[in-house]
């Protein structure tokens, strides 16, 4: 299990990560969700060992990584967020290395990179240097490092931030396979689908803060039980948004930028009833869709704002 | 065992990438090369100065002028070629050094004490050459200003005898043979014995007389190949420690601190790496030298030092990397570094030409001591002892930078400053 108690980092006046409390259990996909700037990739550097928080601690498996670092970190698989590969050396070669410092060696390190290489599909370009690969193919690599040493605890810092969709699904499809031998993993992102449909429980952070943590069906319940309407119109009107509160039936979760999203109670009167009361109210709805509730409206619900990036 | 690992992947980078690895060694090889052909293998005594004589007078006085800058000791310094008014068209195209113009009448005015000129027209475009023959002239110039006063009676009397038609009686003769003499006989308790007198001596070396012979015959491009050669050990640590710079931009270094790698582990790592590429390099540029005829000295001793230099150059260049900030700010402070200390260390320049205040800043610098320990080796025919205090400089000189960058490295990284 990893342990994360008050973690506190400041820069100058600008507080990054602000007092933030969670447990990953094991054998969980735990989700760290929030836009970027949030606080996730200072978090998980804390987490990791490289970032010494101002305040809190960091317990994994009960040892304290700020006190024993290397033990703690032989347990530790992390796939940073840049692609963090030498591009002169062949795919083999940065595995061999990365596995040279966990103390891998020998046939078994040359067993465990084949594998590696044939789990995530560049078996075949084993021998070929990085600076040919495309970037899907890098962010595989870097999968792959994290991987080899068969860590208890897998870290993953938005590792599918800008490539393809085959690569993607490739990734997270690995990352289940992981996490379903025991691995423990700890996942950031700011792709809401990718949290819904890979994380057991997630942690919504803004401006270095945890605004909620559960699962996926607990933090869409904030969301409201039935659907979510989301009307698009002139709603940075103050009087417009009295009008659509006065509305029964429904509950405001929250306004952006020229659009208002509305939970649907489900011992109100129901959608069919509320859709015609919202149209007539003369409101300027220039759009309306009918969503089920997800990750989206609750961090809509939370923050007030979207969440874009 | 971490530090090993990085060795040798950094032993396969340079492999992966030989363009990249001939560019390395390439600048102090082209610079040792360079000056190895200018200065070339031999001795000073290889030095050869152009010199034209435009002897307008046509005399003895002027011809043994002449003469005696082809004597068989200045001659193997100075090219004299007679010429005449040609001469100054030569030295408008740069083909001497120098041209020394003995003017008509100079012998007469020599004998009768008229003040009288050697014009000496030297070749602007060179510095150290057409000194040596401007100073050369001044001296002959005090010898012959000296003879016209003290044989001035005896001048005289020869300027008289050449006035005359045939050859002088033998009254004549001796009457100035006997004035001559006696005008010696007189100098001779004002000259001999000498007040002062001239000995150089060279140190003795427990290798014997031997390696006396040796140290005399060094040429000038083993007073400068040891302080270049240090500068370009210094030049290859600044390239092979960049890739810290790249590793940090990268995200590489933090990617590898995940892993159970201490800062101070990387930079060991990263330290044997330069070490080993410092080490190459000075042994390429030893082999030019050699190549060149400059001797090293004992194998030994000289391997040592080149291990030591490249520790304190490695620890430098990686304490300056862990400090600064971006690729630009470091490739700026060590190239300050590295010529700032290779000036001040010796490296361009013998530490005796050196204004007085700026020698205590010399001790300083790893260019001090390790040119110094080269030149104790190559110049002075010392051994491993000899060198022992400069060793333990250097070595010390690179743990503790080694340990400083360590430190500056982690505690950056902790505070998020990288």
């Amino acid at each position: 299990m990893i342990q994360i108690e008050r973690l506190r980092k400041c820069y100058n006046e600008l507080v990054a990560v602000d007092d933030i409390s969670f447990d990953v259990r094991d054998g969980e996909i735990f989700g760290l969700l929030g836009p970027n700037g949030a606080g996730k990739t200072t978090t998980i550097s804390m987490i990791c060992g490289i970032l010494q928080p101002d305040s809190g601690r960091v317990i994994v498996d009960e040892s304290n990584i700020w006190v024993e670092p290397k033990k703690v970190k032989r347990h530790l698989g992390v796939v940073p967020q840049e692609i963090a590969v030498y591009e002169d050396l062949t795919a083999r070669d940065n595995l061999s290395f990365w596995g040279s410092l966990y103390g891998l060696s020998g046939s078994e390190l040359n067993h465990r990179i084949d594998e590696t290489l044939s789990r995530v599909g560049l078996a075949e370009r084993a021998g070929d240097k990085v600076k040919t690969f495309s970037g899907g193919m890098k962010r595989r690599l870097n999968l792959c490092m994290g991987l080899l040493h068969q860590p208890k605890f897998l870290l993953l810092d938005e590792p599918t931030v800008g490539i393809d969709p085959q690569a993607r699904l490739n990734i997270l499809d690995v990352i289940r396979e992981v996490a379903a031998a025991g691995t423990t993993v700890l996942y950031t992102t700011h792709y809401m689908d990718e949290a819904e449909q890979l994380c057991d429980r997630i942690a919504i952070i803004d401006h270095g803060r945890i605004l909620a943590l559960g699962t996926l069906a607990e933090l869409t319940r904030r969301a409201g039980e039935a659907e979510v309407l989301r009307l698009t119109g002139p709603f940075d009107d103050e009087s417009l948004r009295e009008r659509l509160a006065a509305i029964p039936g429904a509950r405001i979760l929250g306004f952006g930028d020229g659009s208002a999203v509305l939970a649907i109670e489900s011992d109100g009167p129901g959608l069919l009833e509320i859709l015609p009361r919202v149209l007539d109210a003369d409101l300027g709805i220039e759009d309306v869709s009918i969503q089920r509730p997800n990750l989206q409206n609750v961090f809509i619900a939370l923050t007030g704002r979207e969440l874009r990036d | 065992m971490t530090a090993l690992a990085i060795l040798r992947r950094d032993l396969k980078r340079y492999l992966r990438n030989p363009v990249r690895t001939a560019l390395l060694f390439a600048m102090p090889l082209v610079m040792a090369a360079i000056f190895a052909v200018v200065f070339g293998g031999g001795g000073i005594d290889e030095i050869s100065i152009t010199v034209l004589f435009w002897d307008e007078d046509d005399s003895l006085l002027s011809k043994l002028v002449g003469g005696a800058a082809n004597d068989q000791e200045a001659g193997r310094q100075l090219d004299v070629v007679p010429v005449g008014e040609e001469g100054l068209a030569m030295m408008d195209r740069g083909e001497a050094s120098a041209l020394v113009h003995i003017p008509v009448g100079f012998t007469d005015d020599f004998l009768v004490g008229r003040k009288t000129t050697i014009e000496v027209i030297k070749n602007p475009s060179e510095r150290f050459l057409p000194q040596v023959v401007e100073e050369g002239a001044g001296i002959g110039g005090s010898v012959l200003s000296a003879a016209s006063r003290v044989f001035r009676p005896e001048l005289v009397q020869i300027h008289g005898l050449m006035g005359t038609e045939g050859f002088p009686s033998d009254l004549a003769v001796s009457g100035l043979s006997t004035g001559i003499n006696s005008r010696l006989g007189d100098l001779q308790e004002i000259i001999f014995p000498p007040v002062i007198t001239l000995e150089t001596v060279t140190t003795p070396t427990d290798a014997g007389k031997e390696e006396d012979k040796d140290v005399e015959d060094i040429g000038i491009l083993a007073f400068f190949l040891p302080g270049l050669a240090v500068m370009g050990t210094l030049f290859l640590a600044q390239s092979a420690t960049r890739d810290i710079l790249r590793d940090r931009e990268d995200g590489l270094l933090r990617h590898l601190l995940t892993a159970p790698v201490s800062p101070g582990d990387y930079l060991l790592g990263k330290c044997l790496s330069v070490v080993m590429v410092t080490s190459v390099g000075f042994a390429l540029m030893t082999v030019v030298g050699a190549a060149m005829g400059v001797s090293w000295g004992p194998p030994l001793a000289a391997s040592v030092l080149i291990l030591a230099t490249g520790l304190a150059a490695s620890g430098t260049m990686l304490l300056i990397m862990s400090l600064v900030g971006s690729e630009r700010q470091g490739d700026t402070l060590s190239t300050i570094v590295i010529i700032v200390w290779s000036m001040l260390g010796g490296a361009f320049m013998p530490l005796s030409q050196m204004p007085g205040f700026l020698r205590p800043l010399s001790a300083s610098t790893l260019v001090f001591w390790s040119t110094d320990a080269f030149n104790t080796l190559v110049l002075d025919g010392g051994g491993l002892a000899d060198i022992l205090t400069n060793l333990g400089i250097l070595f010390a000189v690179g743990f503790v930078f080694l340990g400083i960058g360590a430190f500056a490295l982690g505690r950056r990284i902790r505070k998020g400053a990288i």
